[in-house]
């Protein structure tokens, strides 16, 4: 059936949809609406108002640890405060989805204005290497079906796997019928807690002996990883590309974003990654290939479009939406002026 | 069930030094597990950082060596994700109580059954002797150059702030009432906090001029006294629990 729900609330669904039967949060807008959605429905789910942030990333690591799907939900500064477990995720292979609806920083910034600007904080803001799956929906229905894909992919890689979206997409409401939206869930795999022997821990280490002096293991270690990681990612290849064969310019948007300039579709050609993370590199390539310009329209200053010049080896431009208000005529604007 | 059931000895020897407190606790811990006859399919442990962290990896059950401070947490979700489990949580006095002092704060105050072990130890040992949260007035370490200018924290008095309430002091001089009540907070449904006054010799111990571990531990010997019953607050010196059922 369908009926009007705003993106937050397909988070939900999305997640209960997936599995999910834990859930441990703590309030910020515009990412509380997630947990409201799930306050109230023990015992299908157990569901926790944490102290912080840091606590509901521990806790969802713990409940995954023992056998449940799990989630945690904030805006970014309670991402910043989550980066501790997502570096412990990382490292000892727990599957769980972090959802992060971003507002405009750096710390309160402007409270609550949408932004784009947790892009890097997603592929890096913990410390060390490792290589995250991050996810960005643009639409209601997209929330839906790119939560459930999350849960997906954090079994299939053991990670913790990054759900972006924006504050307007957080809180954008539209008519879809999500038991329409067909998306095959994945089982759980990992053998919960209470096998017997096995040790969990943020060190380096092999079988659970801790190998913290181990030079050539890590190097091992590590290049398994990102085996594991990039071959997980290669099934979750999400993207849409409308070539436009009257234009030499692709412009490269995500989220919110996409759907503004979505109305420019008659002028350019449009490339929207979902899969942010792990970068989309060989559709990324093919796609620029075709055209002579590249920009990026994001509301940050150029976080991604940085990362898509680092792959693409040529220059790519951008158009840098700022400040939390977003407007069509000014980005036409701009891309004008490029 | 024995107690040498629960420790993985593969993983022996430890990261700890001769004459540290840390094993006294650990293996009145798994005396304690042996004689609840706990089978390890319904155990796990949890750690923080620091060396009394380490103790997860010598149990011989599932276990979860966390970030700083977070073992609370974990451990939380663990225990509402399978109730089922007895979930432990063994890790120090900066861990439990320094970094991770909000996480004491809020799971004490929900109570969730947890048996939580600290190794009160005056000090942060793995990383060179910093002062804790825990360290006496007065007492030199690296961060306290001139002593600590602070009292140290009152970890019955936040335990105790919480209506229903199970807290315990215990020395790893007075080892058979050390392993009563670890037995006992595992038991009990709800959170129970056991602080083990321990000491650490290399990295707190000679620098104030104690010349072994064993030097040490004689002060608990005569530092430390068993009161008997449940009522009332334990004094400085005193030994025993302290609890509130309803
Ligand atoms: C976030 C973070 N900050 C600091 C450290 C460094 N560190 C490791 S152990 C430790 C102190 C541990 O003290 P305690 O919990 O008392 O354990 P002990 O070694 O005394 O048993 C610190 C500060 C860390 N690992 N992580
Ligand atoms: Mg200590």
């Amino acid at each position: 059936m369908k009926s009007l729900i705003m993106g937050n609330e397909a988070v939900a669904c999305g997640a209960l949809k997936a599995g999910m039967t834990f859930f441990a949060a703590y309030p910020i807008t515009p990412a509380s609406e997630i947990m409201h959605e799930l306050a109230d429905r023990e015992p299908e789910i157990a569901f926790v108002h944490a102290e912080d942030e840091i606590a509901s990333i521990h806790m969802a690591i713990g409940a995954s640890l023992a056998g449940r799907k799990a989630m945690t939900s904030t805006s970014g500064p309670g991402m910043s405060l989550k980066q501790e477990g997502i570096g412990l995720a990382h490292m000892m292979e727990v599957p769980l989805v972090v959802v992060d609806v971003q507002r405009v920083g750096p710390s309160t910034g402007m409270p609550t204005l949408p932004a784009q600007g947790d892009i890097l904080q997603a592929a890096h803001g913990s410390h060390g290497d490792y290589l995250p799956i991050v996810l960005s929906p643009a639409s209601v229905e997209e929330c839906y079906r790119y939560t459930i894909e999350a849960f997906n992919a954090a079994e299939e890689s053991r990670s913790p796997v990054i759900l972006l979206l924006d504050g307007y997409l957080a809180h954008l409401q539209e008519t879809v019928d999500l038991d329409a939206i067909p998306v095959a869930v994945r089982p759980r795999t990992l053998a919960p807690l209470g096998q017997g022997r096995r040790h969990f821990t943020g060190l380096l280490a092999k079988d659970g002996v801790p190998r913290t002096k181990d030079t050539a293991y890590y190097r091992e270690w590590y290049a398994g990883m990102k085996a594991r990681m990039l071959e997980a990612a290669a099934h979750y290849r999400f993207y849409d590309y409308q070539k436009n064969p009257s234009s030499d310019t692709l412009i490269v948007a995500f989220g919110i974003t996409h759907r503004v300039v979505s109305h420019l579709r008659e002028s350019y050609s449009l490339f929207k990654p979902v899969r942010m993370f792990p970068v989309l590199e060989d559709e990324l390539r093919a796609a620029a290939a075709e055209h002579a310009k590249i920009v990026v329209v994001e509301m940050n200053d150029g976080q991604y479009r940085g990362e898509i010049q680092k792959i693409l080896r040529r220059e790519v431009l951008g158009v840098s939406v700022l400040g939390g208000t977003i407007s069509l005529k000014e980005i036409r604007e701009q891309l004008r002026g490029l | 069930m024995d107690y040498k059931d629960y420790i993985k000895w593969e993983r022996m020897p430890t990261t700890w030094c001769p004459g540290c407190a840390i094993g006294t606790i650990f293996k009145q811990t798994a005396f304690a597990l042996a004689d609840l006859g706990l089978p390890a399919e319904e155990l796990t442990v949890v750690s923080g950082i620091g060396c009394s962290g380490r103790a997860a990896g010598y149990f011989n059950v599932d276990s979860v060596h966390a970030t700083h401070g977070r073992a609370i947490p974990v451990a939380e979700g663990i225990k509402r994700a399978n109730p089922r489990l007895k979930v432990i949580v063994f890790s120090g006095d900066g861990d439990l109580v320094g970094i991770g002092g909000n996480h004491l704060l809020h799971a004490g105050r929900r109570d969730i059954d947890l048996a939580v072990i600290c190794v009160n130890n005056g000090i942060y040992g793995m990383t060179g002797g910093q002062m804790a949260p825990t360290t006496p007035a007065g007492e030199k370490t690296l961060t306290s150059p001139h002593g600590s200018a602070y009292a140290p924290l009152n970890i019955q008095g936040i335990i105790t702030s919480n209506r229903r309430h199970w807290f315990a002091r215990a020395s790893t001089f007075h080892v058979a009432h050390l392993q009563r009540v670890i037995r006992e907070a595992v038991e009990r449904p709800g959170f129970a906090f056991v602080e083990v006054m321990a000491f650490c010799i290399e990295n707190f111990g000679r620098r104030l001029g104690f010349k072994s571990g064993h030097e040490m531990l004689t002060t608990l010997k005569t530092g430390y006294k068993l009161r008997p019953g449940t009522e009332g607050l334990l004094g400085d010196g005193e030994l025993g629990v302290v609890k509130h059922d309803s």
